[in-house]
């Protein structure tokens, strides 16, 4: 990843042909879940091993469960670090929320009490993930549909645990824009109280609105111009460019409606260049 | 752990409920949203198992197969990170609850089995066979198996019949299921007991066909050695062809 500007688009098996076509889509980088990878044989391994030769791979977890009780799942991570290491990957992220419960797998993410003692949980959890895999990595503020026992709000909450596990932020845009919506705070002011200066990646989706006062986060539709605009406003707000995730997990359109998106994150990006004097 | 015996009790309520929609007190959650936290893992979950037990999905009636999703997400402790994995651990969950008899389903253990054979081979890690070449002797030389393999043995032939059909043919019955190298399809093939033993003969312990055949005569001497060795060619020459047999192991040519 070495362009001034780095959109990238989920790499997905129903879309995994267009990838390695000629002519079809072009991301300047691809995003997959290392759980859906790990230990995987056959057809689905060939087919990996194409696209990652083409592409720079970063990798968005699903199953570590951060803001788990219990231990980290050591044997988990260290089939990760191997792959981590095996395809030469710069950018490991995985979400702020619990994903198991006493070590049983719930397979979604939960969100996690915005509370002090979870705050010192969290963080101390990330620096033993950090330690382990020897490298930084970036979590992503969730989208969530209801907070559970919570003390603090949420931005305060993903400040404090960035800031004090001294970790990247991957900044989910519609993550914001959707708990805005949902919980009905100002997305504006959520984004200008995240540490920007620790924002490694960031994500850029589309979602469902259900009914009148939810908004479900189904990475199945079209990005809405509401969430463009709150990427150009965060984008304006950054020193650093960063790479930009095209996330699309279901529902898929033609494969040259996903490039118009790219395209549109590219302009975007291109746009804010100019005062994003350092390159990271 | 560093969260406070309160947190943790907390985020314990709203896995309770996730998993079983039972009301569970979860402190300072909305009712909207916790139904749809239970919609959508249980939709997750719902989704993956009938996406990997398509014919069970089918076989058994929306009731229960609802009950069976359910119990399953309830009861059981999933352990593995990859959500791809898990229909492994809904087929263990179904043999180890005697489902097949709460169904009267007598040939649901093996149906499940079945369905996640071809899950399993299809993305098992790959093995690479040891050396070999194309041309040899048949009945001289050791044949080299293609590594992914599995050899199961089932009591209800589901991968002959239609699922209830096969409770007509209960036997003993042993299905090689292995993947085609290159084109990475996953092929059955139903195997007689004498097949078995040869073709574990040679798997297990690289022995030539005329051994093998040495070895059946010497356990029953009325077997007529031609007649066993034309039938055994003509099994050989098929494993083979559908690629069970790749070629002649190079380490034991002469
Ligand atoms: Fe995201």
């Amino acid at each position: 990843m070495n362009k001034k500007v780095n959109i990238g688009l989920g790499f997905r098996r129903e879309i995994a042909n267009e990838f390695l076509e000629a002519n079809s889509v072009q991301p300047d980088f691809i995003e997959v879940a290392p759980e859906n990878w790990i230990d995987l044989g056959g057809y689905w391994k060939s087919k990996f091993k194409e696209v990652t030769e083409k592409y720079p791979l970063v990798l968005h977890g699903l199953s570590l469960s951060i803001g788990s009780p219990e231990e980290p799942d050591w044997e988990f991570l260290k089939k990760l670090k191997s792959f981590i290491k095996e395809y030469n990957v710069k950018i490991y992220s995985e979400h702020l929320s619990f994903a198991k419960m006493d070590n049983a797998h719930l397979y979604d993410l939960l969100p996690i009490p915005f509370k002090d003692d979870s705050i010192k949980h969290v963080v101390k959890r990330i620096q033993q993930v950090q330690d382990f895999l020897e490298m930084k990595i970036a979590i992503e503020n969730v989208s969530y549909y209801t907070p559970v026992d919570a003390e603090i709000t949420e931005d305060v909450f993903v400040k404090k645990i960035v800031e004090e596990a001294d970790c990247n932020l991957l900044l989910d845009v519609n993550n914001v824009y959707v708990n805005s919506f949902n919980h009905k705070y100002n997305a504006h002011d959520f984004i200008d109280n995240m540490p920007l200066d620790r924002v490694k990646y960031i994500h850029m989706a589309g979602h469902n609105k259900v009914s009148d006062d939810l908004i479900i986060d189904t990475h199945g539709e079209a990005i809405i111009d509401p969430v463009y605009d709150l990427f150009d406003y965060t984008l304006n707000k950054m020193k650093y460019n960063v790479p930009v995730l095209l996330e699309r997990d279901f529902n898929f359109p033609e494969i040259k409606e996903l490039q118009k998106e790219m395209e549109v994150l590219r302009k975007i990006s291109l746009k804010n260049i100019d005062h994003n004097v350092v390159y990271r | 752990m560093l969260y406070t015996d309160k947190t943790y009790d907390s985020q314990k309520r709203l896995t309770n409920w996730v998993r079983t929609g039972k009301e569970s007190g979860v402190p300072g959650a909305t009712s909207n949203g916790l139904k749809q936290y239970r919609r959508l893992f249980r939709n997750n979950i719902n989704n993956s198992l009938s996406q990997a037990y398509p014919i069970s999905f089918e076989v058994l009636s929306d009731e229960e197969w609802s009950t069976l999703v359910d119990e399953f997400f309830e009861k059981h402790d999933a352990k593995t990170p990859h959500i791809w994995k898990l229909p492994f651990e809904f087929y263990q969950f179904v043999k180890a609850n005697n489902f097949s008899e709460k169904f009267n389903y007598p040939f649901l253990n093996d149906l499940v089995h079945f369905e996640w054979l071809e899950i399993e081979v299809y993305t098992m890690p790959n093995e690479y066979p040891q050396p070999y070449v194309k041309s040899g002797d048949i009945l001289n030389n050791v044949l080299e198996v293609n590594p992914e393999y599995r050899l199961t043995q089932l009591e209800y032939p589901v991968h002959m019949y239609a699922a209830k059909e096969s409770v007509n043919h209960k036997g003993d019955y042993f299905l090689l299921t292995y993947r085609e190298p290159k084109t990475f399809d996953v092929k059955f093939m139903n195997l007689d007991p004498l097949h078995v033993l040869f073709f574990e003969k040679v798997a297990n312990e690289n022995l030539t066909a005329n051994q093998i055949i040495d070895f059946i005569i010497d356990q029953n001497n009325s077997i007529p050695r031609d007649k066993l060795t034309k039938s055994i060619i003509g099994f050989l020459e098929t494993m083979i062809k559908e690629k069970v047999f790749l070629g002649y192991a190079e380490n034991y040519l002469n």
